[in-house]
């Protein structure tokens, strides 16, 4: 269980001036500036619970992990990660997660990654046999094999990634905290980590906080997501409500011959929907655009206004359909939204939990 | 309890090892170089006594002063393993991060890594140099060995000697925190040391007021002590009280350093990500 409670980061840095003379003058001045990168957020989170927590460049995302790992104290509040505050517990803390920070290694450089495992199976004391257990399992799952050997300073990114997701669970963590974890890689290796990331938790019900541009990662693996624009919280709840509330725009995409051209299909569209419609649907909620390269239709609408079946049941009766694709709202383009704070402004703040 | 600080902390000090023997070659080179100064400085020193035409200068004989050089370049081989220069890249580079997400404490880590480096520098070369000085004395200078009971001293007296040093070199090295930039500092420290420590000179040949002012520093206890116990120059009492006031200073700067890594932490800032 992790509970953070209102915490807050505010960096005071000294203020930096332009040029050379402002280098100098930089040198006397005691001005600072403040920023408050991460501002009174509050969470809760249940095991085994994979929690996406995304927000554009800058949001506080790693500030916050930072802070719940126990590498920055907050200026205000607390966390409780199962009741150990890693502020004033770092060490007790730091033995139950595993943390991957996508741009940087936890692991020996200079060293052969078989042996930065053996260093880490002696510093979290990890007892032989468990240990050769959960090295057969991140071989299964990571594909370790391959390149355990090999000085981890000549590992490509992709294998590296792998390694270091692996070096956070050789102590088979109850929390597992990843700071862009996909960050660089190609298609295959993303798979790969997220089926380890998803194997692991469904085998040892391992909590699992997520941050990532990517939003394949939190499709493929969160349930839940929490948005951050600049430090504040914007959204917290499901992936599912997330796309209830703010995916309800459809596009239907059609295959077609021998195409009438769009105003008339607009018209008779508009007719046979509005036939017997106490709410007449305005022409400018629907969207068409038609495709002559690929002879495709699209017509996109919000499924609150008009009917999916409706539309498909209109169409079918004014022009050959061919083929036919019903699309959702990508959340990439929901998430995009929210950045752009179109929506996050009257969004609910789902901080019920 | 020791057996698990040992488990935690004995791979750090390996991995420096090994890491040591990896890129030996970069290290053969500061031996070079390394070297070339304990020939200037003998030679320097053989003039001094020449043109002196005194047999003894400070307290030291000429012969004494031979044994002195070499000891002095051995001793701050093997003790001077610098952590501010890794704390302050770890501090500038943010990679102190991925040492406080283990369950670690960051200064015992580090100081356990350098005594892989001491180690490694204590076999080479500094063992070496050590068998070919007590050789050439025997040989060259008609000097009696060094008596085992007294090389057994001088051992346990740099094992404190190199605590002392990476003790007061995080305190140091702490300063990064604050400046995030030490590069400057560093130098400064260096030439200080090289005084303060007694290695460029010894201390005995500092004005007496200069040298009650030292005693209540911790440098001379770094390489001056020691190396003046290899030459027999205190009596037992003396010896004792040394070693004491080395363990002394063990403790001090042991105690300075958790206050100061308290206060640091409280403001700690990890640039980057
Ligand atoms: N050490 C620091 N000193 C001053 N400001 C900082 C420091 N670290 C972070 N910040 C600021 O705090 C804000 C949040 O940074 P953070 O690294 O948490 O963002 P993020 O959400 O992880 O972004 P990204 O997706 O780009 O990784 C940024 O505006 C950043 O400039
Ligand atoms: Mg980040």
């Amino acid at each position: 269980m992790i509970e953070v409670k209102s915490i807050s980061k505010e960096f005071i840095s000294p203020k930096k001036y332009p040029g050379l003379k402002g280098a100098v003058k930089g040198l006397f001045s005691t001005e600072k500036v403040k920023k408050l990168a991460v501002d009174d957020i509050s969470f809760s989170i249940a095991d085994g619970e994979i929690v996406g927590y995304i927000g554009s460049n800058g949001a506080g995302k790693s500030t916050t992990i930072k802070m719940m790992t126990g590498i920055l104290r907050p200026t205000r509040g607390e966390c409780l990660i199962d009741g150990i505050n890693p502020a004033t517990d770092r060490m007790a803390n730091a033995a139950r997660i595993g943390v991957v920070f996508g741009q940087r290694t936890q692991l020996w450089w200079d060293l052969p990654l078989s042996e930065s495992y053996t260093i880490l199976k002696e510093i979290y004391n990890v007892s032989d046999e468990d240990y050769k257990k959960q090295l057969a399992f991140l071989n299964e799952t990571l594909g370790l094999e391959e390149f355990f050997d090999k000085t981890v300073r000549t590992l490509s990114l992709g294998q590296r990634m792998r390694a270091d997701l692996g070096a956070a669970l050789i102590h088979n963590p109850k929390v597992l905290y990843l700071d862009e974890p996909t960050i660089g890689l190609d298609l295959v290796v993303k798979d790969k980590i997220r089926e380890a990331i998803h194997e692991i938790n469904q085998k040892y019900k391992t909590t699992v906080i997520l941050t990532t541009h990517d939003i394949e990662d939190i499709e493929k693996l969160c349930s839940r997501i929490i948005v951050i624009d600049k430090g504040r919280k914007i959204y917290d709840g499901t992936l599912a409500d997330l796309k209830e509330t703010y995916g309800t725009t459809r596009k239907i995409s059609i295959k077609t011959e021998d195409f009438p051209g769009i105003g008339k299909v607009r018209a008779a569209l508009s007719s046979s929907l509005n036939n017997g419609n106490k709410e007449p649907v305005g022409d400018n909620e629907l969207e068409l655009n038609f495709n002559p390269d690929e002879s495709r239709l699209e017509i996109s609408f919000d499924k609150n206004h008009v009917e999916v079946s409706d539309v498909i049941s209109s169409l079918i009766r004014i022009i050959t359909v061919k083929d036919i694709k019903i699309q959702e709202t990508e959340l990439a383009s929901i998430v995009k939204d929210i950045y752009n704070h179109n929506l996050g402004a009257n969004g609910p703040e789902g901080g019920g939990r | 309890m020791i057996r698990h600080f040992m488990h935690t902390y004995l791979p750090f000090a390996s991995n420096e090892l090994k890491r040591n023997l990896a890129y030996k070659g970069a290290f053969y080179l500061f031996i070079v170089c390394d070297l070339m100064e304990v020939f200037i400085s003998y030679y320097l020193w053989m003039a001094i006594y020449q043109s002196s035409g005194k047999g003894t200068l400070g307290g030291l004989s000429k012969n004494e002063m031979v044994v002195y050089v070499i000891m002095v370049f051995i001793t701050s081989t093997i003790i001077m393993q610098s952590i501010s220069r890794t704390v302050s890249r770890d501090v500038v580079k943010g990679n102190i991060a991925m040492t406080l997400i283990k369950p670690v404490d960051y200064r015992i880590s580090l100081i356990s890594g350098q005594v892989g480096n001491l180690i490694y520098h204590f076999i080479v070369p500094s063992l070496f140099v050590w068998i070919f000085l007590e050789v050439y004395k025997v040989t060259v200078l008609g000097e009696p060995l060094v008596s085992p009971g007294r090389a057994a001293l001088y051992l346990i007296s740099i094992c404190l000697s190199f605590l002392i040093y990476v003790l007061f070199d995080f305190c140091f090295g702490m300063v990064a925190f604050f400046t995030t930039y030490i590069f400057g500092l560093s130098m400064a420290k260096e030439v200080l040391l090289s005084f303060l420590t007694g290695r460029l000179i010894p201390i005995s040949f500092f004005p007496e007021a200069f040298r009650k002012v030292f005693e209540y520093l911790p440098f001379e206890s770094m390489v001056y002590s020691p190396v003046m116990i290899y030459l027999g120059k205190y009596s037992v009492r003396e010896t004792l009280f040394v070693i004491g006031r080395q363990a002394a200073w063990v403790i001090i700067l042991y105690l300075l350093g958790s206050f100061i890594w308290k206060k640091v932490t409280n403001r700690l800032i990890v640039l980057g990500g």
